[in-house]
């Protein structure tokens, strides 16, 4: 997530409550599946909703990050805009490179849902340095 | 972009807070101006000359003039 603390605009607002909103469900349903909350579930067609509830609150965790950009000055927006671009890349590229060592250097598997954290963490970790939107 | 931003808000003894709600933006973007780690757009940079009534030229240096 974003270094909300720095700002105090009513656009960084909502943004906080936005996600506070989805990443609470992604927690707890998270959680639940893994203390067996879920294990009972057979047919596809459960498992798929399942699966989509599941990745509803990463989606709308993007958009709460889309509209923060929409609804900020040209400052904020082309800042963040830059930091989600690196770390969107970064990220893919360290997907992309565990995935390539799965296939060819019998790398232990990944699920592909972590691309979701991976991205925040990477998103965390350059945003200190990606302070100029020049 | 080279600017004379600072010194025109504290001419008028602003905050950078005060001077982020006469233009309309937060108080990171007046920061971000001022320290010259972002150049406004063109609509930003108007804004600016209007708040402080002066010419575009007189509040920021032209890079591409000598």
């Amino acid at each position: 997530m974003l270094a909300i603390g720095k700002f105090h605009t009513s656009a960084h607002k909502r943004y906080v409550i936005r996600t506070m909103a989805f990443m609470i469900p992604y927690v707890l349903v998270n959680t639940g599946a893994i203390f067996g909350a879920f294990d009972d579930i057979r047919t596809p067609v459960a498992a798929w909703a399942l699966a989509l509830v599941v990745s509803a609150p990463v989606v709308g965790q993007i958009w709460a990050t889309l509209a923060l950009m929409a609804e900020s000055d040209e400052f904020v927006r082309a800042l963040v805009a830059r930091q989600f671009i690196v770390a969107s890349g970064v990220a893919m590229a360290l997907f992309s490179v565990w995935g390539f060592g799965e296939s060819y250097a019998h790398a232990p598997h990944l699920p592909g849902w972590l691309i979701y954290p991976l991205f925040w963490g990477v998103f965390g970790v350059v945003s200190p340095f990606i302070r100029s939107t020049r | 972009m080279k600017n004379r931003l600072k010194l025109l808000r504290v001419e008028r003894g602003w905050t950078q807070e005060q001077m982020g709600q006469a233009l309309g933006v937060s108080r990171q973007a007046v920061n971000a101006l001022e320290t010259e780690k972002h150049d406004p757009s063109l609509d930003l940079a108007y804004r600016i000359a209007a708040v402080f009534e002066r010419p575009i030229e007189e509040i920021f240096e032209n890079p591409h003039v000598r």
